[in-house]
């Protein structure tokens, strides 16, 4: 393993960062932000044909690009830069639970349709409310799941739910009597949310129980993922900031010239460029299904929520008073940087688990 | 990438330290003491090192070095950090006058000085900073005059480390009053015995003398020892190695992680691991002491793939000097009140925790005080105006 980029790493970057910052467009976020689902499906309908991102991760046996975890986070690197309510980090980990807890056999048409792009497949990896019952006409779904990333717009869940066995993944389609879901009006209106209730909704199991350990090597993916779009994000920041400090003149001169810009900006680099390696460590690590992964997922997770934060913190404070506009892009990073904060664990849950993990 | 003269290499070093452990010095912490003196293990284990060929790596071989490049220092740094074992450089002889020679000497000065570094016969102290000159370098006063064949030197320096321990200074004094200031420097390699040089140590927060200053009335030096010509000291003293800076954040992880870990085990002994605010603080320092692993590794990969990892060196001393600052005190707050109890004995002693909450706050001082190095992270990796 290398941490440093291979060619074709290079390229798939290059390929992502050109069109993210050519296509997603200040004007056309806020237009999307303001619609009943705040997703741009037309944006994700190209960035399915254009760059195969909804069949990245899956096999090439089923369509996809075959990318690993390594890819994975340099994908949700560049995803970072421009929040923008599209559902590439919900399909993205929806592939990697299809390939990985799902049975071969039932995962294979669902896997396809992600990397045709056809279906928008959201997994639902944490529910404990959820249970699934089992009876001759078959299984049933009960419970309630929150915060279920793009589950408004999902044409299929792929849900974690309890057996008397153990939790097992059960595939349902959304418009099955039982389910009702509900868009969660939240801060981030780049980050669309959804309650999904099961009443007694008709699914079908796509592996046996207990799936837990293979589950909980998913939620360490998802953290992962999540953290490199934190650190995306961060760098975005950064960018913006440097920017804006090199131009705007107070005093007669570019602000970025005096000290307390200068080290806003330094400190940002300088909790940036470590957390990124961390990543990237992490993603190599957990793609070697290295021990170490379970315990460089919350350490990822918990840090780079963090450095997010605090990035996009100092982003709104250098820009003044455009910084805290709708029209400028700095709170779109602020309000993004607490929803990853607190979505898949929040920081100090991840640093016990840490600790735990570490031996302290 | 991984060529066969690397692994030969990395072969080599590890049957060497294989047949040498019982001598080895092994990593203990994050920096040794500052008014840390070489023992007389410390003495064997440099000897030995100096047989093995295993100190100052890159210089070319006619002057004792093996000529290695860039990424075959990392190798061997890498095989010594893995192997827990140390491997003292010969301080600012090695890493800063070396570097200046091999950039600007002529091979008459490397062939009269570099020998003498590796041998241990001459220990450099630095002496740039003044009374009215710390960050400001370029505003220094001493001042040389050119007599003969030689340089006088007459004028102030201070906070020099290891003043009393060294019998030469590699100093910066104004030789031209009339040029622009970065312009009338000139750096110079003054003998310290006998010439002139009143080194008077200074007292540390720590307790100990790690550092002095020196009242020069005087020093003469050859004009011979004069690296890169009159009135061209300012490139001079600016030359860095950056494979030693790579090398510093390739190997720096061990030691901090030793120290974290022992740490952990005093507050294990004292019963605070189980109190949760405890282990949110020290799991917060874990997260820092591992972004070093990650960062070494980086870093090493980057330069690898013919990357030049700029971002990753520059912020790399404001990094650890801040995460040894809140190490430190992260230690004594996390203690209690016994954790500032000293260890018995005469004197003002500190235990390994005392002695890294005090001195890690000069080293966010030394080498460039963390908020130049902000400046300059921002100023270089970032291109924000001046």
């Amino acid at each position: 393993m290398s941490l440093a980029l291979t060619p074709e790493q290079e390229d798939l970057v290059a390929a992502l960062r050109d069109f993210l910052d050519a296509e997603v467009e200040p004007r056309r976020v806020r237009e999307v932000m303001e619609t009943r689902d705040g997703i741009d499906l037309e944006l994700w309908r190209r960035m399915n044909t254009e760059l195969g991102l909804g069949g990245a991760l899956v096999a090439e046996e089923h369509g996809g690009t075959g990318l690993g975890l390594p890819e994975l986070a340099l994908i949700m690197e560049c995803a970072g830069r421009a929040p923008v309510g599209v559902p590439l980090l919900s399909t993205a980990l929806a592939a990697w639970t299809l390939s990985t807890v799902a049975d071969p056999g039932p995962a294979a048409e669902p896997l396809r349709a992600l990397a045709s792009g056809t279906s928008i497949t959201v997994p639902v990896l944490h529910a404990p409310d959820v249970r699934a019952e089992s009876s001759a006409a078959g299984w049933t779904l009960h419970g309630t799941a929150e915060f279920v990333l793009d589950g408004h717009v999902a044409d299929l869940l792929l849900v974690v739910a309890r057996t008397p066995d153990g939790n097992a993944l059960f595939a349902v389609d959304p418009a099955t009597p039982g389910v009702t879901r509900r868009r969660l009006d939240m801060i981030d209106l780049t980050r669309p949310m959804a309650t999904v209730v099961f009443e007694a909704a008709a699914t079908r199991v796509l592996c046996a129980p207990d799936a837990q350990p293979r589950i909980a090597r998913v939620l360490d993916v998802a953290a992962i993922a999540l953290a490199a779009e934190q650190v995306g994000g961060a760098a975005r920041c950064l960018e913006l900031s440097v920017a804006h400090a090199r131009t705007r003149e107070q005093f007669g001169r570019p602000i970025g010239s005096f000290q307390a810009v200068k080290h806003m900006c330094a400190d940002m680099l300088r909790a940036i460029e470590p957390a990124r390696s961390a990543v990237y460590y992490a993603a190599h690590a957990a793609a070697g299904d290295s021990p170490e992964a379970p315990m460089l997922a919350s350490l990822v997770k918990a840090h780079c929520a963090e450095v997010y934060t605090d990035a996009a913190s100092a982003t709104v404070q250098i820009h003044g008073g455009l910084g805290y506009s709708w029209e400028h892009d700095a709170h779109l990073h602020f309000k993004r940087a607490k929803t990853s904060e607190l979505l898949f664990g929040d920081p100090a849950r991840h640093r016990a688990r840490l600790a735990d993990l570490a031996g302290l | 990438m991984t060529g066969t003269r690397e692994d030969e290499l990395r072969a080599e070093v590890r049957h060497w330290i294989a047949a040498h452990r019982a001598e080895a010095m092994h990593t203990v912490g994050a920096h040794p003491p500052h008014d840390h003196r070489t023992g007389e293990r410390e003495a064997r284990w440099l000897d030995l090192l100096r047989e093995g060929r295993w100190l100052c790596l890159s210089w070319p071989q006619e002057y004792g070095g093996r000529a290695l490049g860039e990424l075959e220092c990392l190798a061997v740094g890498e095989e010594f950090a893995r192997a827990g074992v140390r491997r003292p450089h010969l301080g600012m002889g090695e890493s800063l006058v070396a570097p200046a020679l091999l950039a600007h000497g002529t091979e008459e000065q490397k062939r009269r000085f570099l020998p003498r570094i590796l041998s241990g016969e001459d220990v450099y102290c630095q002496g740039f900073s003044e009374p009215g000159a710390g960050s400001d370098l370029a505003s220094l006063r001493t001042t040389g005059v050119v007599d003969g064949d030689e340089l006088v030197v007459h004028g102030h320096k201070i906070w020099t480390s290891g003043a009393t321990e060294a019998n030469m200074m590699f100093l910066l004094c104004r030789t031209d009053p009339d040029a622009e200031r970065h312009r009338g420097l000139t750096y110079v390699l003054v003998p310290m015995s006998g010439n002139g040089i009143e080194v008077r140590p200074i007292r540390q927060m720590a307790g100990g003398e790690g550092y002095c200053e020196e009242f020069i009335d005087g020093a003469r030096a050859p004009l011979s020892n004069v690296i890169g010509g009159l009135g061209n000291g300012w490139r001079v003293a600016m030359t860095t190695l950056g494979a030693e800076r790579a090398g510093e954040v390739i190997t720096q992880y061990p030691g901090y992680r030793a120290e974290f870990d022992r740490l952990v085990a005093r507050l294990r002994d004292l019963g605070r691991l189980a109190d949760p605010l405890v282990r949110d603080e020290l799991t917060r320092l874990l997260i820092r002491v591992e972004l070093m692993r990650f960062t070494g590794r980086r870093v090493a990969d980057e330069l690898r793939a013919g990357n030049h990892a700029r971002e990753l060196l520059a912020i790399d001393k404001v990094n650890w000097s801040e995460l040894h600052c809140d190490l430190g005190a992260a230690a004594m707050s996390l203690q209690g009140l016994g954790g500032l109890v000293r260890p018995d004995g005469d004197g003002y002693r500190v235990d390994e925790f005392q002695r890294a909450f005090l001195e890690s706050r000069g080293r966010r001082i030394a080498r460039g005080t963390n908020q130049i190095q902000r400046n300059i992270i921002a100023e270089r990796a970032l291109g924000l105006p001046k």
